[in-house]
């Protein structure tokens, strides 16, 4: 078996990361923890990763913006470096603040890095919201995402998270097919309502994609759903398998497949 | 100059003008204000107006949803809210980062929020609104009125002096105490005659440092005193705690001795535990008050041995009712509304920033803690067993301090001259209160980890409480130190030596390394971007001495600093209480009376819904959770305690509960107290835990123990060793604070009710064998397995833990609730919520309502299974689930699960919307 090497990266603030490093080695990736600092000193670097994962967490505090801080970071001195590894073809996924400094990044949706489409501002409810959702998976450009899904619970835990951008660019993101995740409601129904959209996100959108499919980007969590005891009623319901699995599987089946 | 940028949301909701609109009109019944609107401000110093524009562009302000300005003021009337000066904001070192990031330096800079009011409204009516509606806090913010000329702090070293002490008179002695350092007539004469002894006068850090280390916070002289009790001699409660506890003691790895008290767990690891009030700054700052109290406690676990992880944290918070009458506050209190609002956003703040599931928890109502009440904070976390303790630090090795810069924050004096920091156009302020800075604790907590697991720390130890003085002292006691406090890294100038030793400023740590470790430790702290020192060198003089520079500020031998404080003798006289059984005057009649009672009961503020507070918790962070604090189809359902699995490849768990009855305590300190203890355990037993693998953690919150209060925690403590006997288990952890008394004027004395809270952590070896409150079935069976009685029956209660755990093991239990405050028809409507269902019951009318710890509603499969599983235990078969959501108690009323359930998520919806 190719061995599949993830950078977990990490920044003041991160602190979804450990559970981020389970999932991938759960599906058989060899996760390492790398701190930005040791890409800008270059101890460290992407060359040697197929997968960048930026994981959740309160990077630099959220200060001004949520990700902001690190966005910048990443603009200012690894610019070079993400775009290799862009070039080289690797896969990038960003979970919850992750999310938040990728779009910040500019990387998401149109992957434009250094100009920002998009933003995920301030939940409409105007605060911290940590519950469960329901999240259908769209026919979108992700790559690595290509199956038929059933909608799957998952996890949010975010004050910012209200995907928002104006009418054209909306229009672009939707015929580009570069959502991936929307919040649905009990029939399955892309939904505004809170607290199933739990933010008010523009058209449900809960995760979106770049042009080339490689770039990942949710506000939920799928990777506090890889084990059935994760899920608050799994006493009750029958998981047959963590629905934020095949998120990870997928990902690592994909670079041992193109690898 | 200072260059002002102002930041406007433009797309969406302004959330914050809207929400202090709706307060204008809907609290104040203002109708005159228009519109509100909240502006981000950021004062940077040192830059071009070009410079300013680029940050202003790429970092101040979003380009989707907002603009800005630069030096630009078009609102009519705005009010600003800044931070004070010296209060650190923590979003400064973000911003100073991220423009460094950019390529710009900044000499300063400061964030802050302005309000523009539109309508017809002067500018001073304005003013009025603002301080109306508490939108600061006057101890750590202001309105700025004039532009600041800079924003650089500034000050002179401050100088240490001698204070003349040894031919002091008793009296003046005591004045001298009385304003700063609060021992008794007896310390201090100790004081003084241990330097008449050495022939000289003490520095003031010399007698600032007795006095911190003499403290009753610090030294406990309450539980470490002799008591007489109506004359007799007793044992001091804090020997009677440990005598009993560590006669149970096959799980304990170390009890009363480290910052946490740590147990056995599996595969080579332990788990810590520790609660802590921080009561008295939460009442004058709840927001910063409870924050730092978060942060302490959770240093407080990271410190333990050579360095834990935090992995679940806790608040218990004891208030007046929301909507008490306010002219019932005391002079120089704040309104309970705004108390409990300002503490949940700051756990929200700071617990969610820094990672730490915040899971479990509870809220308690009486208008008695209308002016000092509970903030009680907990901590658990994971370290291997073999870094469990604390190694002894050897001659030669250096103590570094980490993290956050120290500033005058937590010194007691405000008496230093403001003519030091005339530079600054806003003053140098001294506070008690802090903001935390959530991120600073973190990066540490991650510095530490690492430079554990690479094997390079003899211990840690938290700079809490004392600072410099408490952290270094108590580390180098047997064996001596010298410290250099020139070296520490200051928020501003202006600081006099003996400031730096005892302050305690938030998210530092002290890291004591053998001095060959020293230089890789640098190297962990600096990518983890955390300012380190090296502070302090252990010497082996067997005394504390300590440097600014090249003077020599204080010399103290440690056994006379740790080993001088006289033990205290203090009376007491005998409690006496009885528990008030609670009787209702008269019981409902007709069904709507028992309906109407029902709803009432749901809508108390100890029983409803507390799910609005908990979705703003990050109760998920870490991805441990097996048991969440609501389930059940609409996950609304609330669970007894939590249930973690702290190490994701494996099925160990970790169970927390909580346990506590101020009312209770009040009328009756020993059935109070037992019953508290009752609660905690039975929660834990209720989700699964296994009492004989659990251990207690006891604080307690008592009025200043004068001899009647003294003697009510003389009995509770009696309690807790009873419980400890009864359960044969131990407590290994706990803290004091026995100052909740106020004293008003005019002779205005108000106690707030005694509480002990008892806190519950263990292990089981697999969280799969744990249970959810939620009904899980239609025509299953509901059991009450216990005895219901308020005085617990502590013969009994083992053996009920006992078999309720082995029923849940089995697998046979489908659901489990405990029986608590609302009695058990509270408990069962709770279960019908989790699952969407209705329950019909048999059960006397006062039976309903009486609440009883120690006994549990079950549901099972069948009555065999019932009649099985606890055959050896009292218990009742109280009746059946059903599948529409009624709650039918038969002979007496039907009620509305939905309807009840409205009545139980208001008040919390209203107050957190």
């Amino acid at each position: 078996m190719k061995i599949v090497n993830v950078c977990i990266l990490q920044s003041d603030g991160t602190n979804c990361d450990n559970e981020l490093f389970y999932a991938f080695k759960k599906f058989g990736g060899s996760p390492q923890f790398v701190h930005v600092n040791e890409l800008r000193d270059k101890s460290k670097s992407l060359k040697n990763f197929d997968i960048l994962a930026l994981p959740g967490g309160f990077s630099y505090g959220d200060d001004v913006a949520s990700g902001k801080i690190w966005a910048i970071e990443l603009i200012s001195f690894l610019r070079k470096e993400i775009e290799d590894f862009r070039k080289k073809e690797g896969l990038i996924i960003g979970i919850c603040n992750g999310f938040q400094v990728l779009v910040r990044t500019g990387l998401l949706p149109f992957g434009n890095l250094g100009k920002m489409d998009a933003t995920l501002a301030t939940n409409d409810s105007g605060h911290f919201e940590c519950r469960w959702v329901d999240l259908k998976v769209e026919k979108s450009k992700c790559i690595f995402l290509q199956g038929d899904y059933n909608i799957g619970h998952f996890a949010v835990n975010h004050g910012e998270g209200k995907f928002l951008c104006n009418i054209e660019t909306l229009k672009k993101v939707e015929t580009q097919k570069l959502v991936v995740f929307r919040y649905v409601d009990e029939n399955g129904k892309p939904t505004q309502k809170y607290p199933k959209n739990p933010n008010g996100s523009l058209n449900a959108t809960a995760g979106a994609t770049d042009p080339t499919g490689r770039v990942l980007g949710l506000m939920p969590h799928p990777e506090k759903f890889v084990d059935v005891t994760q899920y608050p009623n799994w006493r009750r319901e029958k998981i047959a398998k963590p629905h934020g699995s095949f998120i990870f599987e997928n990902m690592i089946k994909f670079v041992r497949k193109t690898k | 100059m200072i260059q002002k940028v102002r930041v406007i949301t433009t797309v969406g909701p302004d959330l914050k003008g809207e929400g202090v609109l709706h307060d204008i009109r809907s609290r104040l019944g203002i109708k005159s204000v228009e519109k509100v609107s909240a502006i981000k401000v950021y004062r940077l110093e040192g830059l071009s107006e070009k410079e300013t524009e680029i940050l202003a562009e790429k970092l101040l302000s979003e380009p989707i949803n907002q603009r800005y300005t630069i030096n630009n003021q078009q609102q009519p009337i705005t009010i600003e809210i800044a931070y004070k000066s010296g209060v650190m904001n923590p979003e400064v070192a973000s911003i100073q980062k991220a423009a460094e990031d950019l390529g710009i330096k900044l000499l300063a800079c400061d964030s802050s929020v302005e309000y523009a009011f539109y309508g017809n409204l002067t500018k001073k009516e304005a003013q009025e609104l603002v301080k109306k509606l508490r939108l600061f806090n006057q101890l750590i913010e202001q309105i700025v009125f004039k532009e600041p000329k800079t924003l650089v702090l500034k000050g002179k070293v401050g100088k240490t002096r001698i204070v003349p002490i040894r031919n002091l008179s008793d009296q003046k002695l005591l004045d001298l105490s009385k304003d700063k350092f609060f021992l008794n007539l007896e310390e201090m004469k100790v004081i003084q005659k241990y330097f008449r002894k050495i022939k000289r006068d003490p520095t003031d850090l010399e007698l600032e440092t007795l006095a911190q280390t003499w403290s009753e916070h610090c030294a406990h002289k309450t539980f470490k005193a002799e008591l007489l009790v109506d004359g007799k001699r007793k044992a001091p409660l804090l020997e009677r705690i440990k005598r009993e506890a560590l006669k149970h003691n096959k799980n304990i790895v170390s009890a009363f001795v480290d910052n946490a008290g740590v147990m056995d767990f599996y595969g080579g690891w332990a788990i810590n535990g520790k609660a802590e009030t921080h009561n008295a700054p939460s009442a004058i700052e709840p927001y910063g008050g409870a924050m730092t109290g978060s942060g302490g406690v959770f240093r407080d676990v990271v410190a333990t041995g050579q360095g834990a992880k935090a992995i679940i944290s806790t608040d218990i918070f004891c208030l007046a009712r929301p909507d008490m009458d306010k002219s019932l506050l005391p002079a120089g209190t704040l309104p309970p509304d705004y108390i409990l609002k300002r503490v949940v956003s700051a756990v929200r703040d700071y617990g969610n920033r820094v990672g730490i599931p915040t899971n479990n928890g509870s809220f308690h109502f009486d208008d008695d803690f209308r002016a000092k009440p509970v903030v009680l904070v907990g901590a658990y976390g994971i370290l291997p067993k073999s870094k469990a303790k604390k190694g002894k630090p050897k001659l030669g090795d250096v103590a570094v301090v980490i993290g956050g810069r120290t500033g005058r924050d937590g010194i007691h004096g405000a008496t230093f001259s403001s003519g030091e920091m005339s530079e600054r156009t806003m003053e140098v302020h001294a506070t008690a209160v802090q903001i935390g800075n959530a991120i600073e604790e973190k990066r540490i907590f991650d510095a530490i980890l690492e430079a554990r697991d690479k094997d390079l720390i003899r211990a840690v130890q938290d700079l809490g409480a004392g600072g410099f003085s408490s952290a270094i002292g108590e580390t180098g006691e047997r064996i001596g130190v010298t410290v250099h406090l020139e070296k520490a890294p200051l928020k501003y100038q202006g600081l006099a030596p003996w400031e730096i030793f005892l302050s305690e400023s938030q998210e530092r740590m002290l890291v004591i390394l053998p001095p060959k470790n020293l230089n890789e430790f640098l190297e962990i702290c600096k990518k983890y971007n955390v300012e380190v020192v090296e502070i302090a060198k252990f010497d082996g003089s067997k005394s504390l001495k300590v440097f600014f520079k090249k003077e020599k500020v204080g010399d103290l031998e440690m056994r006379f600093l740790y080993g001088g404080l006289p033990q205290r003798v203090m009376k007491a006289k005998s409690a006496k209480g009885k528990v008030q059984r609670g009787k209702f005057e008269k019981l409902p009649v007709t069904e709507s009376e028992w309906i109407r009672l029902l709803e009432k009961i749901l809508n108390h503020g100890d029983i409803n819904s507390k799910e609005p507070i908990l979705r703003m918790y990050d109760h998920n962070v870490q991805g441990t959770n097996a048991l969440h604090p609501f389930g059940g189809i609409g996950m609304d359902g609330p669970n007894d305690g939590a249930v973690v699995r702290p190490l994701l490849d494996k099925p160990y768990g970790l169970v927390v509960a909580h346990g506590l009855n101020p009312k209770l305590t009040r009328d009756d300190p020993y059935w109070g107290t037992i019953w508290s203890a009752t609660e905690a355990i039975s929660n834990y037993v209720a989700v699964g835990g296994d009492y004989k693998n659990a251990s207690l953690i006891n604080n307690y919150i008592w009025p200043f123990p004068d001899e009647e209060w003294l003697g009510k925690l003389d009995t509770c403590v009696d309690a807790v060793c009873d419980f400890m006997k009864a359960l044969k288990i131990p407590v290994i952890s706990g803290k004091d604070s026995l100052s909740a008394t106020y004293r008003g004027s005019g002779g205005f004395v108000l106690h707030s009710p005694p509480t002990l809270v008892m806190s519950v952590f263990g292990k089981i070896p697999d969280v799969k064998k744990t249970v959810s409150s939620d009904f899980k079935k239609v025509g299953s069976i509901i059991v009450m397995v216990g005895k219901q009685e308020i005085e617990v029956d502590l013969k009994v209660l083992p053996k009920v833990l006992d078999k309720l755990h082995q029923a849940v093991v089995s697998g046979k239990v489908l659901a489990c609730h405990d029986v608590s405050e609302g009695g058990l028809v509270t408990t069962i409507f709770e279960m019908c919520v989790g699952g969407n269902c209705g329950a019909e019951i048999k059960a006397s009318g006062e039976g309903l309502f009486v609440e009883t710890p120690g006994c549990f509603i079950v549901e099972v499969e069948n009555e065999e299974i019932a009649k099985k599983l606890f055959s050896k235990v009292p218990f009742k078969i109280l009746g059946k689930t059903r599948k529409d959501e009624r709650l039918v108690v038969n002979g007496l009323f039907t009620a509305d699960i939905k309807n009840l359930k409205e009545k139980w998520q208001k008040p919390m919806k209203e107050i957190f919307p």
